[in-house]
């Protein structure tokens, strides 16, 4: 056993479930249709009423419009046939069955699976875990640590400044672990460790505390919220940059990543509304990056805050910034110029037999291919004998749409091409020159509740210096950095989203977050401990569909809560 | 009615031998019976139906099952004499019924992949067995890899001590060495902690915790852990299991309770027996009840598999295992990654380096599947209805024919890989050596090709796999 195994133990999860804000552009709209003149030399044209249609926008998909009154008849299928029955923990690690179906797809996912449970050679200097499921638990959510002792293990802090650069020592994450030759094990910080004895320390010591915040209910009924206060101690390489930001990150999943990735730009753009040109309070707007290898430009729909547009994009950049696991993509160590100690442990690395880098690219697409082709849960309360969605859910159901939050968490998308990987394709033992369609991804229906776009979910941060009595200071090793922020922002401005923008994140699955991994809690940092706790976060763009929460009676409140827990 | 038919027109046949159309040898070696054609009857029989070889194959699931569970209980019952009386003989005693156990489990792994007993075996909320795909015992039975590190004490290769989760354990890290969180080993806290945090790494039960406990961590000879392996298995010594009641009476050295090279307290050698009993109960526990629910005749799952409107179904989940196998359980997940990475943690039998005989057992087990044979422990052959003769009896003889080809390929390269190993080099070592790791090469082609000729099997049988989804959806977009 690989012995940095141990911290995968602890694994924790969480999962981030904005679950929110948002808001494409459109609201629920309706273009009532007007009467027209009699007219009795030709038969009338079918007065169309759109009152019930969930959008005033249409994508070119060819799908009958979405009803805020009725369910599609395979809506209790979140992926269409990229579906699981299962319901149980392990929900979120089943192979689309199209993919069970044909031995080397099969294969392909089972090698993919192994290597994202697996620790690498090679791995730090720098590092927040040692496997992709150590992070992802059971493909699912991380973790917040149970105690402010724990490191965070399957949670991170991302750091930077005020105005969006990355840290010029740290970097654009704090990796809490390192790796020093010669000592066992992942090694935590030391204050100025790496400075004064030049050896390549964990780089700083996170950690969260909760301040209660109350309120009420329209009925009267309280509730209580967690504000987190992230803390930071122990920096192994010197002082933050003055106007220092910090984003806690609790690991998202990673399951229906492939049909999300498959989701025409165009059908996305059609919710944009940068502008808010329908006045609806919701904008919605699109973030970009680049494709690796080929450079070209395309929407970034992965990340918290829309930082990258695909997943090979995404777990090459992971493989590098959370595990320190070099890859062709990302061939540079996590460490930045100023940071000597852990240049000179990179140099160390004896296991970068692969071009050159840790990880050779038969895994890195197979890895890929794993979290393309892993299925998303089928609904709870629907009864597939008599066809008929249980009431609570059927009144959660219209209530989610009167209370606008299908605005950004759009439910229903068509699934276009999913072009094969640009590393090219890949069996059990090598890359071919070819790049086949995964064609069990194309063309599906599927419910994954999210926009894919950036929106203003409010709130402003601040950072001071703190003793532990709360005291300010200004240095040395007691001096810890404190982030307070109102709402949601998290103050780090990250690729095209800035410091209040956060990307809607999928809802499908959130019902069985907590089946998977009980420990498990939601939005982007863990702070909210159920899914009605991170309806009450909401806010921003999202206020309004927070005070139509707010406003609900508890039986209200039930039914919507029985609806976003049978996704 | 068709099947009246065709037993008339073989007794028609074996009264006139070579006189039947297509089985007189004028068609060749393409003719039904193949090259035995001309002699007319010595080809395969051809009024075999589908419901004949999923019979043959349920009868077989239990034959196997049994064996497991006949040799399973012989090893509870050596681990038992080893506790109490720890002498070389019986530490010897047990390991090779652990090896005996394994040699029928391996071929039952064509079994799973499913839904069948094997991965989704449970009760239902009123105490029946029922089946639900991913609740079933196979994770308990042969989970991999094991979460040693958790279960007793390992080093790692900076020969620092291993440690679990030192938010979990509170003393030594593990298990064993943990009195204070867990007083007594037993069953119950064994089933308790498999998977611990729900992570799927934390496997501490089934055939693989028994076998890290009987043979220890694959050390090398001198006990380091470096990347160059040698030859040896693991070196658990027999003191790991003596306590003060039970030292064997012709101890000459003086030795007492050990972890390994360290003495301990006795306490930790008898935590180490508890475990070793409760892994080896639980075990049989398991095996039991997928026997149970195999047995021909009051079998819950037998009726279901070989009821006649089951037929097909049972008969396409027999190709889709043998596929699945073959291809991404054997061919992928414990060959190429192992091979690929170099990585004895990826390698399925680690601590006693059995590993080549399960790479064997595996493949056995599928080409098993499609000859509708399997040889029982105490030497008994069953042959019964194949996948092998239906092909032939609807008339896809050269594909039968190319299918029986490619499985005795796969069984003659994995047989390299098992020879070499046990001519003293151990699959971990393969893997590490260029010349062997192409023999492992040629085994993963093997095992490759035959998939595409069990899809081809399955194409031309016309059988479709179960996909209620697609069903479902289709009707509406």
């Amino acid at each position: 056993m690989n012995f940095l195994n141990k911290y995968n133990y602890i694994a924790a999860s969480i999962a981030t479930i904005i679950l929110s804000a948002c808001g494409g552009g459109s609201s629920e709209s309706s273009n009532p249709a007007t009467g027209i003149p009699p007219d009795t030399s030709t038969p009338p044209d079918p007065v169309l009423d759109t009152s019930n249609h969930a959008f005033s926008v249409t994508v070119d998909d060819g799908l009958p419009p979405l009803l805020i009154d009725k369910v599609d008849s395979n809506e209790h299928l979140s992926a269409d046939t990229a579906t699981t029955d299962i319901q149980n923990n392990d929900a979120f690690s089943q192979a689309i069955p199209a993919i069970v179906q044909l031995p080397e797809w099969d294969a392909v996912f089972k090698a993919g699976d192994h290597t994202f449970r697996s620790n690498h050679d090679g791995e730090g200097p720098l590092f927040n875990n040692t496997s992709c499921q150590g992070c992802h638990i059971k493909d699912g959510r991380g973790e917040v640590p149970s105690s402010n002792i724990e490191p965070m293990m399957s949670m991170l802090l991302k750091v930077g400044s005020s105005k969006g650069s990355i840290d010029p020592i740290y970097g654009a994450q704090l990796q809490v672990f390192g790796v020093i030759e010669g000592k066992s094990g992942p090694i935590l910080a030391k204050y100025q460790g790496a400075i004064n004895e030049g050896l390549s320390y964990g780089e700083a010591y996170t950690w969260v505390e909760y301040e209660l915040q109350h309120g009420e209910f329209a009925d009267g009924t309280s509730y209580t919220l967690r504000k987190p206060i992230y803390k930071v101690k122990d920096l192994a390489y010197g002082d933050f940059n003055e106007d220092v930001r910090f984003s806690a990150r609790v690991t998202p999943h990673v399951y229906g990543s492939g049909l999300i990735e498959s989701i025409p730009e165009s059908s996305i753009l059609v919710y944009a509304d940068p502008n808010d040109s329908n006045n609806d309070g919701i904008s919605g707007r699109a973030a970009y990056t680049s494709q690796p290898i080929t450079g070209v430009r395309q929407l970034a729909r992965f990340g918290q805050k829309a930082v990258t547009g695909s997943i090979l994009q995404q777990i090459s950049g992971a493989y590098r910034g959370d595990m320190g696991v070099t890859n062709t993509i990302k061939p540079e160590e996590p460490c930045t110029s100023l940071q000597t100690a852990c240049n000179e442990q990179a140099l160390l690395e004896n296991n970068k037999h692969h071009d050159g880098v840790d990880l050779n690219n038969v895994d890195l697409a197979q890895v890929e291919f794993y979290n393309r082709t892993l299925a998303v849960p089928k609904r709870r309360g629907f009864n597939e004998e008599n066809n008929t969605w249980n009431t609570d859910v059927l009144a959660g159901r219209a209530l989610f749409y009167k209370a606008n939050c299908h605005s950004c968490h759009v439910p229903r998308h068509k699934t276009g091409r999913a072009l094969g990987s640009v590393l090219g394709d890949v069996d059990l033992l090598q890359i071919k020159d070819t790049k086949t369609n995964i064609n069990a991804l194309e063309n599906l229906v599927i419910y994954p509740y999210t926009d894919l776009l950036l929106h203003d979910m409010g709130g402003t941060c601040e950072v001071t210096r703190e003793l532990a009595s709360g005291e300010s200071c200004s240095s040395g090793e007691l001096c810890f950095y404190v982030q307070r922020c109102d709402g949601l922002a998290d103050g780090r401005p990250e690729g095209d989203a800035t410091g209040v923008e956060w990307k809607t994140p999928p809802l499908w699955g959130i019902g069985l977050v907590k089946t998977v991994n009980p420990k498990a809690t939601f939005l982007h940092d863990g702070r909210a401990l159920t899914i009605e706790e991170a309806i009450l976060w909401h806010g921003g763009e999202a206020l309004a569909a927070q005070k139509g929460y707010i406003n609900m009676t508890k039986e209200e409140r039930s039914n919507l809560q029985a609806f976003l827990n049978s996704l | 009615m068709g099947n009246i038919k065709n037993i008339a027109l073989t007794l028609v046949c074996i009264g006139v031998l070579a006189a039947c159309s297509g089985d007189d040898g004028k068609d060749g070696a393409s003719g039904t019976a193949g090259v035995q054609g001309e002699q007319g009857v010595a080809g395969v029989s051809n009024f075999v139906t589908a419901q004949d070889v999923v019979n043959t194959n349920a009868q077989h699931a239990y034959a196997a099952f049994a064996d497991s569970l006949i040799t399973a209980k012989l090893l509870q019952e050596k681990v038992k004499e080893l506790v109490q009386n720890p002498t070389e003989a019986n530490f010897t005693a047990a390991k090779s019924a652990w090896l005996a156990a394994r040699e029928p489990y391996g071929q039952t792994e064509v079994y799973r992949f499913r839904e069948g007993p094997i991965d989704a075996l449970t009760k239902n909320t009123a105490g029946e067995w029922t089946l639900v795909d991913g609740e079933g015992p196979e994770g308990a039975i042969n989970a991999w890899p094991l979460a040693e590190a958790l279960i007793d004490y390992t080093i790692d290769m900076d020969g620092n001590e291993g440690r679990g989760n030192a938010a979990v354990y509170q003393e030594g890290g593990n298990i064993i060495h943990d009195a204070s969180s867990f007083p007594v080993i037993t069953k119950a806290l064994l089933e308790e902690k498999f998977e611990l945090d729900g992570e799927e790494a934390n496997v501490t039960s089934g055939y693989h915790a028994i076998e890290f406990l009987l043979w220890g961590q694959d050390l090398n000879a001198d006990l380091t852990y470096t990347e160059e392996r040698d030859y040896t298995a693991g070196h658990r010594p027999v003191t790991d299991f003596y306590t003060a009641a039970t030292i064997p009476a012709d101890e000459a050295n003086g030795r007492t309770c050990t972890s390994g090279e360290q003495g301990a307290q006795d306490a930790v050698c008898e935590r180490r027996a508890q475990f070793l009993i409760a892994a080896a109960d639980l075990l049989v526990d398991d095996l039991t009840n997928v026997v149970n629910a195999w047995k021909p005749g009051s079998g819950f799952h037998y009726a279901e598999y070989t009821k006649a409107e089951n037929v097909d179904k049972s008969l396409a989940s027999m190709f889709e295992s043998m596929g699945r196998l073959s291809f991404g359980e054997l061919a992928g997940e414990r060959m190429s990654i192992a091979v690929r990475t170099n990585s004895q943690e990826d390698e399925h039998s680690c601590f006693s380096d059995n590993t080549h005989r399960d790479i064997w057992l595996n493949a056995k087990g599928v080409q098993n599947h499609y000859s509708g044979s399997y040889t029982k422990v105490d030497g008994e052959a069953l042959v019964g209805a194949s996948i092998h003769d239906l092909l032939v009896a609807k008339g896809h003889h050269e594909l039968a024919n190319e299918l029986r080809a490619a499985l005795e390929t796969t069984m003659a390269t994995a047989s390299v890989i098992d020879n070499t190993a046990k001519l003293g080099m151990s699959f971990d070592v393969q893997i590490q050596n260029e010349q062997n790791k192409q023999d492992v090469y040629s085994t993963i082609q093997a095992l490759v090709k035959q998939t595409d000729l069990i899809q081809k099997a399955v194409d031309a049988l016309g059988l479709e796999i179960d996909d209620s989804l697609k069903d479902d959806t289709e009707e509406d977009i």
